[in-house]
């Protein structure tokens, strides 16, 4: 049962309207001219108090406001809007009786009636309905209906638009949050609120978030918001200098912002500095007595760096101090899901829910989480695979064991056994492994290592192809080892390179290889320096930064592990346990600086890549070029011995390249055609062990390798497709009978059991089949086991039964 | 499979049809539209009377098949499918079958219509489903398995519905308008024994449907399009067609299940006839065995199938050593 989502959408704006008066407050306060501002209030008067309140929060200056506000609030003038800030302070302050006694008799009045309201009493009401919403979600949908109406009231201010847009932003909504941010810009291009309001819609949906900050900044250097976002930005990038400075400049802008506090106590907690944690801690608690929501923005920052752990620990934290935070028993909840406690993660999400139905991460999650529990969990002996019913048998009996063998080589590579069991979770919409991962849909990840909870998409989740299960789920679990053995603190470029190279270890095949981008990035210098090297994970300044960046890292790693053994390796992931940052353990496991060792790196790199550098050098940026154009054209006008010689030609600029984009599948389609069987096998293989999702190609080798004989060949081919395309029942009937001809049982068993699990259309037949895998593998009891299935359905299937008496005649029991 | 059919040719069995009374066939393919749809539709009107009178032993004269293209054949009834047609062929169904006999009747082709104006396209005037099932009450006393393999058929099931009666749609109703794959698939499970999920060499209704469902989903699922089509099955009469005939507490099924299409084997050598009789009797013990099995504890349950099951196996294995065959 899906959970409904109350609706909190809105009519968010309204018609084209005039430019607010460049001088209005609300204008003044959106480019950040907060002096000029409280100067005009101050001249002002009684008549401008309310503002100077406002204003005065927003410098940072709460206790001179307090006085001010309290005036305005008994006052003739702007007595609403100066309840609302009183309200907002009184919430920093956690104290929620006098929240509730400030905010409740506006609320009341504005439901009683608030015809004749002017738009600035409706932007009082709205934010005082904010508060009690904590609480009471209908509020929150009252405090949206009354910014609209402020809107409605004064269509040329701005000021309804920002906060209804927050208010989605608060809940993760970010179309609806980025459409009314966009309409302020669009009348006020200036407004700094809205461009950070951007650039925070922009982290939830993978836009540029640090250059939309940078542009409020310019804007208004000392906007907190802004500085605030730019260090969690940075803390993200894990770049922690970055992060610190902008922290502190959002403190000397405003010391008693939560926020600002929140950021500081983040970057000692991740120090380990325990003494500046403390101290933030002390400086929050003397600004607020239930400073529930800094505990939930410390707990983020910590699962943001994989450490869900602790951070479910600072979130339970923060819920001891307010029950109610939304925001604590979010950061709790998710973070208990991460660790793998669903019930508890759960219950706890349901609580936060309720408090706040209109969250659509909270409400996302626990929509998978209904999904989840119509999910089918099946144990091995390390291992609890979780899927939907009608794959997690089959899931388990052909990736367990893959899993299995990844967790004893891990193990000893990285002297590390972390607990048991792993959990692993497969989705077979990919919608829902992205909630799981991020709460919200459009992750573009397979995969995803919280340590020792694993979720990845199903195979079915994606076109036949598109990715390659095998290579995933041993990239997934590679992280569980080096999360560990770091203490959850390896940085993302270093776990992700041991990933990937662990993958190339793996099978033929499989992981990333070097691409023509690559190469080419490699010749303009333009790969980053390996310091820099998870700016290409977390901050990517390119579209194809990412993917270059995860082939890098796993070079990176290889070159490192050729310098430094594994025991380097492990010495270094032993270091970020302990605290040191990557530079101090670089130096101390290779010696030098990083500097040193990164010329090492590119003058191996380029070493490796000499011949397509030498293509790239010649003038030929895409490295084939006219070879390859000349080869396709040859074939297109039938001169067959034409194209042999210009794809050969073209693979010999690049002969590690293995893309279908690539002249070695042609070449390889050619040679067979024109009868050169073994040189076609040849430039096939270049394809199938260099590009692991080449389904197609290795399902050719198979077959020609099986016409010339070469049986073990076409096995190897088929195991390579059957990682790719796991639920291609007909691959697994090729690759049983391969196995079974070669007398490699285990395989046999395996791919019958396939068969049997993909529900063939003969299933009795099949599992006689597996049952005779069974009998010729010497599992008799697993042969009679399944043959008394057969029977007990089918007893007059004397193939059947002609298995039972052999297997009983084999002399076992089940 | 192979196993099994060379084991029959070896005894030389003559052929049992699988109830007690005779089986009748009548195949009705209507107006395709399009080659592809001929195609489909005669492929399996083809393969289904094939079998009728191949493996099922059905002597011709209790075969017909009427089509869009009339396909005349020696010794059996062939014709156009109009309604005239049918409403002739049915009348003689009347007078050719006698009570306990088994007719089956194979309606493939498009569906229209709904309710009890539900129709399949054929040449000429279309009969309702109210038409059919005049026709239908021509054959009292017989058990009628009628098959409608077309689209938009789900309404003729609550038109049609009798005890007595086994009434198959491709659809839930007849809002399932898209074409359906349920016809071939249905065909392709009987004739070819794929649908012969216990390997007793005979194929039920229940086990077809079965199969079929199956079929229909995986190729749906393999093209990543939505399910179209839902069959249905009633047998028990009331009307309420079932998408999970024979499962628990399903009142669907039974009567599916006794109705089977294929030949047991027999033979007139004693001492086989005397081996094929008393594995009979130990499959029988089987079915009783697994209906107790709730009741039972899994050792002891598990203990007294495999002795059953061995006892065939063996008298399976003496039935070849009387030089009957080898084993597969």
């Amino acid at each position: 049962m899906m959970r409904p989502v109350w609706p909190l959408a809105a009519a968010l704006l309204v018609a084209p309207c005039a430019a607010q008066p460049a001088d209005s407050f609300d204008a003044m306060i959106g480019r950040g001219a907060l002096a000029s501002a409280e100067a005009l209030a101050r001249a002002g008067g009684d008549s401008t108090l309310a503002w100077l309140g406002e204003i005065l929060v927003l410098r940072g200056r709460a206790v001179e406001a307090q006085p001010v506000l309290e005036r305005a609030a008994a006052g003739r003038f702007g007595a609403r809007r100066a309840t609302a800030v009183l309200a907002e302070l009184a919430e920093r302050r956690g104290d929620p009786v006098a929240v509730r006694l400030l905010a409740q008799p506006l609320a009341d009045a504005w439901r009683r009636d608030h015809r004749g309201w002017s738009a600035d009493d409706l932007i009082a009401a709205g934010r005082v309905l904010r508060l009690l919403g904590q609480d009471d979600p209908d509020a929150v949908r009252d405090a949206l209906e009354a910014f609209d109406a402020a809107s409605a009231a004064d269509p040329t201010a701005v000021e309804g638009t920002l906060r209804a847009a927050d208010l989605f932003l608060e809940r993760y909504n970010a179309p609806d949050a980025v459409q009314g941010y966009r309409d302020v810009l669009a009348r006020r291009d200036d407004d700094v609120r809205a461009m950070v309001g951007l650039a925070h819609a922009a982290t939830l949906t993978g836009g540029n978030a640090l250059a939309l900050v940078r542009e409020g900044l310019a804007v208004d250097p000392h906007s907190v918001p802004a500085l605030l976002l730019l260090a969690r930005l940075h803390l993200e990038a894990e770049q922690y200098d970055s992060s610190r400075v902008a922290a502190t400049r959002a403190l000397a802008a405003d010391s008693t912002s939560l926020g600002a506090w929140a950021a500081v106590a983040s970057l000692a907690w991740l120090a380990d500095d325990g003494e500046g944690f403390a101290a933030a801690e002390r400086q929050v608690e003397s600004l607020s007595a239930r400073p529930a929501g800094f505990y939930a923005a410390v707990a983020e920052a910590a699962g943001r760096h994989r450490r869900y752990a602790a951070a479910a620990e600072l979130a339970r934290r923060g819920v001891a101090l307010d029950g109610g935070s939304v925001a604590a028993l979010g950061a709790l909840g998710t973070n208990l899901l991460r660790t793998g406690q669903i019930a508890e993660g759960r219950a706890v999400l349901e609580q936060a829910f309720a408090r706040d139905p209109f969250h659509l991460w909270h409400k996302n999650t626990l929509d998978l989480l209904d999904e989840l529990a119509t999910f089918e969990t099946i144990r091995t002996p390390r291992f609890e695979f979780v899927a939907p019913p009608e794959d997690a048998a089959l899931l388990t009996a052909v990736i367990g064991p893959l899993l299995e063998e990844g967790y004893d080589r891990f193990a000893a590579r990285y002297d590390h056994r972390p607990p048991t069991p792993i959990r692993i979770e497969f989705y077979d919409r990919h919608a829902d492994f992205s909630v799981r991962t991020i709460g919200l849909a459009g992750l573009g990840a397979l995969g995803v290592s919280f340590g020792t909870v694993l979720a990845m998409d199903a195979p079915d989740a994606r076109p036949a192809g598109e990715f390659n299960v095998g290579s995933t789920a041993w990239h997934e679990l590679a992280h569980t080892f080096t999360l560990g053995a770091s203490a959850n603190r390896v940085p993302r470029w270093f776990s992700e390179g041991l990933s990937v190279l662990e993958e190339r270890r793996a099978r033929p095949g499989w992981g990333a290889h070097a691409s023509i981008g690559f190469v080419a990035a490699l010749a303009s210098d333009s790969l980053l320096p390996t310091a820099r090297l998870n700016d290409g994970f977390v901050r990517p300044d390119r579209p194809d930064r990412l993917g270059l960046s995860y082939y890098q890292a796993s070079l990176v790693v290889e070159f490192l592990e050729r310098e430094v053994g594994i025991e380097g390796i492990r010495s270094m992931l032993g270091g970020y346990a302990t605290g040191d940052d990557t530079e101090t353990i670089m130096g101390r496991v290779t010696g030098g600086t990083m500097a040193a060792f990164d010329v090492r790196f590119f003058g191996w790199l380029r070493e490796r890549f000499a011949t397509p550098l030498a293509a790239i050098a010649s003038g030929d940026p895409t490295v084939f070029g006219a070879p390859l154009a000349a080869g396709i054209a040859a074939l297109q006008a039938g001169d067959s011995s034409a194209a042999v010689m210009m794809l050969t030609a073209a693979r010999e600029r690049f002969p590690a390249y293995g893309g279908a984009d690539g002249p070695a599948l042609p070449l390889a389609m050619t040679l067979w055609s024109t009868g050169e069987r073994q040189a076609a096998l040849e430039a096939l293989t270049g394809v199938t062990e260099r590009d692991e999702t080449a389904l197609t190609a290795n399902e050719v080798e198979a077959t020609w390798r099986m016409t010339r004989g070469d049986t073990l060949g076409a096995l190897t081919a088929l195991e390579r497709a059957t990682w790719i395309a796991p639920y291609g029942l007909e691959m697994w009937r090729r690759r049983a009978e391969v196995a079974g001809a070669l007398g490699r049982d285990a395989d046999a068993v395996l791919a019958r059991r396939a068969i049997v699990l993909l529900r063939p259309a003969d299933p009795v037949a099949a599992r006689t089949d597996l049952a005779a895998a069974l009998l010729d593998a010497g599992e008799l009891a697993d042969a009679r086991r399944e043959l008394l299935g057969v029977l007990e359905q089918a007893p007059g299937y004397e193939r059947a039964q002609g298995l039972l008496l052999k297997a009983r005649r084999a002399g076992t029991t089940p | 499979m192979i196993g099994r059919l060379a084991l029959l040719v070896v005894l030389g069995v003559a052929p049992m049809p699988a109830q007690d009374g005779d089986l009748h066939v009548l195949v009705v393919t209507g107006l395709s539209g399009e080659a592809s749809f001929a195609a489909t539709f005669t492929t399996a009107g083809e393969a289904l009377v094939e079998a009728a009178i191949g493996p099922w032993r059905v002597s011709p004269e209790r075969v017909g098949w009427l089509a869009e293209t009339a396909r005349p054949a020696p010794g059996r009834l062939a014709g156009r499918a109009t309604k005239v047609a049918l409403d002739s062929a049915f009348r003689r169904l009347g007078t050719t079958s006698k009570p306990g006999d088994v007719v089956a009747v194979f309606l493939i082709g498009h569906g229209s219509g709904q309710g009890t104006a539900s129709r399949i396209s054929l040449p000429g005037p279309d009969p309702t489903a109210v038409d059919y099932g005049r026709w239908l009450d021509l054959l009292a006393g017989r058990t009628v398995v009628i098959v409608i393999g077309a689209s938009a058929s789900g309404d003729f099931l609550p038109v049609l519905a009798r005890p007595g009666r086994v009434v198959l749609t491709a659809t839930r109703s007849s809002s399932e308008g898209n074409e359906s794959l349920f016809a071939a698939r249905f065909a392709h499970g009987l004739v070819s024994l794929e649908a012969d999920a216990d390997k007793d060499g005979l194929v039920s209704v229940l086990e077809a449907f079965q199969y079929t469902v199956r079929e229909v989903a995986m190729a749906y699922e393999r093209d990543g399009r939505l399910m179209t089509e839902h069959a249905q099955l009633d047998d028990d009469g009331d009307g309420r067609g079932s998408a999970e005939p024979g499962r628990d507490g399903v009142g669907d099924g039974r009567l599916a299940r006794r109705v089977t299409f294929g030949a047991r084997p027999s033979s007139t050598d004693p001492r086989v006839a005397v081996l094929l009789a008393e594995r009979q009797e130990l499959e029988g013990a089987v079915e009783a065995l697994r209906r107790r099995k709730e009741g039972m504890r899994a050792a002891a349950y598990l203990e007294e199938l495999e002795r059953l099951l061995v006892a065939i196996a063996e008298r399976t294995e003496q039935i070849r050593a009387t030089g009957a065959g080898s084993p597969p």
